[in-house]
């Protein structure tokens, strides 16, 4: 079960896309996110697809890890589809009792459950491609420049890092603690609904305390290397834009017009 | 009554992080035996013992407890592990209940005993230890290192485990807490008719306590026998990462230097019923010259 969670899984390489500055990498994706959007017919998200199955041979990323990263999720988006197909209204194409799927409802249940396939599938790229701290990296330069109404980019950076940081941590420490219970005879999956949520007493609590007894270990140690926030900060490696990134714009920006030219042509749906 | 034939298992396998963490272990223990684990770390004794309880599952090979095979459906795994005790590295964070003793409690209740019965045990198994009475009312947060550990000890003895499986139980106490705990498990092992399989970084402790000791390097079974056949191989054991006792160093040392002294001393009694005649011998000697 939590070998499942892809969830700020790195996969360390040097590939094109591997070399993308994070500002970069964070910026398309964005876009990317807004084409997923964006695009109003099937042969849309064919070109998405494409581009995805390029970035992600690029990558040397293997499509298997890609894939396993919307297992999790798979329930979230059956339910997506089946709630789109039956719950639209339009032409009836069929129908059983109070149950009707209309030609509306079929495309709109593809749409989402593509469109959810597509952002995890995309996120899930960079997350593979990006280290944490990379990307927190970029997030707090890129935001940096709300400092000037308030916004605290370094504290937040900092704190995505430690989040991220801790995620595979955390994993264990319950893996663990699952472990040591069972081993007492605690029953994990077996029972009802509450009897589940009673089980879980013996592993949360101890999850609770380990995670407490860390950041105020983590507190300590940060404290003892005169941390004090981000004024004045410098940094060991400094985000510099290169020649990938300017490519790596051009093939965004090629596949955003393909996907408006695509609109255009053939309208939705 | 715990048998292992021909057991392999992978981490993560068919990824890039796959780890072959046992490659064909196979082993036998006996009612009653007290059993030492030794090897670096990263050698599999922790997937070996999370194996014995069948908290992990074999790739290949079978696991066989008092005849019954791990693998098979139809096994009961939770009987598995309320005979079969797994006392996992740094035990104190299973601890969770409001008191030290409904902690303690854990186990029996999942048996399904009755509170009295579990209580009981409880109690019993707090004894055994060496925690005292006053200990079970408080919060088991409230512990000392050295307390916590035995808690959490008496929380897997209060199943009356047949097999007590115990993965490093004195790491990170002090010598004092150390010295106590294995007295603790030692007395335990010979009064309830324990098997123990004690997994440890430390020669010293493992040759103190162990009828027959196992040494894993990277998941294979590199050799086995009692102390003094292990310990007599203190080259090779040097070369795989590990160390022998100190006393076994002694003599080693002295051997080299010409000292008539058999290889695989690993007590201090035994060093001292050897070192002693030879040292009189030589004192007669200057004393005639």
């Amino acid at each position: 079960m939590l070998k499942d969670i892809t969830l700020g899984q790195y996969f360390p390489g040097n590939s094109f896309i591997h070399r993308l500055d994070p500002r970069t990498k964070i910026l398309i994706i964005i876009t990317y996110v807004v084409m997923v959007f964006l695009v109003q017919n099937f042969i849309g998200y064919a070109a998405l697809a494409l581009f995805l199955a390029v970035c992600t041979t690029v990558s040397k990323i293997s499509p298997k890890y890609l894939i396993r990263g919307l297992k999790p999720i798979l329930v979230f988006i059956i339910f997506t589809g089946i709630f789109n197909l039956f719950l639209t209204s339009g032409e009836v194409i069929w129908s059983m009792g109070f149950l009707k799927i209309t030609r509306e409802g079929v495309r709109f249940a593809a749409f989402m459950v593509l469109r959810l396939i597509f952002l995890i599938l995309g996120t899930s790229l960079l997350t593979l491609t990006t280290s944490p701290i990379a990307l927190t990296d970029g997030m707090e330069r890129l935001l940096s420049p709300f400092k000037k109404i308030h916004l605290p980019a370094h504290e937040i950076a900092m704190m995505m890092t430690i989040a991220l940081r801790f995620i595979p941590t955390l994993l264990d420490e319950t893996d663990k603690i699952m472990k040591a219970q069972s081993a007492r005879g605690a029953s994990i999956d077996s029972g009802n609904i509450f009897a589940r949520a009673k089980a879980m007493v013996p592993i949360l609590v101890p999850l609770f305390i380990s995670a407490f007894r860390r950041a105020d270990e983590l507190a300590t140690a940060m404290e003892c290397r005169c941390y004090r926030g981000g004024e004045g900060r410098t940094r060991l490696y400094e985000l510099k834009y290169g020649r990938v990134d300017f490519w790596g714009w051009v093939y965004t920006a090629a596949l955003l017009a393909v996907i408006i030219l695509l609109n255009i042509t053939f309208g939705s749906f | 009554m715990i048998k292992l034939e021909n057991v392999s298992y992978t981490y993560m396998s068919g990824g890039p992080f796959e780890k072959k963490a046992l490659d064909g272990i196979s082993l036998q223990i006996d009612p009653g035996e007290f059993v030492g684990i030794i090897g670096h770390t990263g050698s599999g004794k922790s997937t070996m013992i999370q194996l014995l309880n069948g908290l992990l599952k074999p790739d290949s090979g079978r696991v066989i407890i008092d005849g019954e095979d791990l693998s098979d459906k139809k096994t009961n795994l939770r009987n598995i592990r309320f005979k079969v005790g797994l006392c996992m590295q740094y035990p104190e964070y299973q601890l969770f209940e409001e008191t030290v003793l409904k902690d303690i409690c854990f186990g029996p209740l999942n048996m399904g005993l009755s509170k009295k019965e579990a209580e009981e045990r409880a109690r019993f198994a707090a004894n055994m230890t060496g925690l005292p009475e006053s200990l079970l009312e408080k919060s088991p947060f409230d512990l000392s290192g050295g307390q916590k550990r035995r808690a959490a000890i008496a929380g897997i003895l209060a199943m009356e485990p047949k097999v007590l499986i115990l993965d490093e139980p004195t790491a990170g106490l002090d010598p004092a807490g150390r010295d106590e705990i294995l007295f603790k498990i030692r007395d335990m092992h010979k009064r309830m008719d324990l098997t123990v399989l004690l997994v440890s970084h430390s020669m010293e402790d493992v040759a103190k306590l162990a009828d027959r000791i196992f040494v894993l390097n990277s998941g294979k079974i590199e050799m086995s026998g009692n102390p003094s056949e292990v310990f007599a191989k203190s080259a090779r054991l040097r070369e795989i990462g590990l160390n022998v006792p100190q006393i076994t160093r002694v003599a080693d040392r002295l051997r080299e230097a010409g000292a008539d002294i058999p290889p695989g001393i690993y007590t201090t009694g035994d060093a001292y019923r050897i070192l002693l005649p030879l040292l009189n011998k030589q004192n007669k000697q200057i004393k005639n010259n």
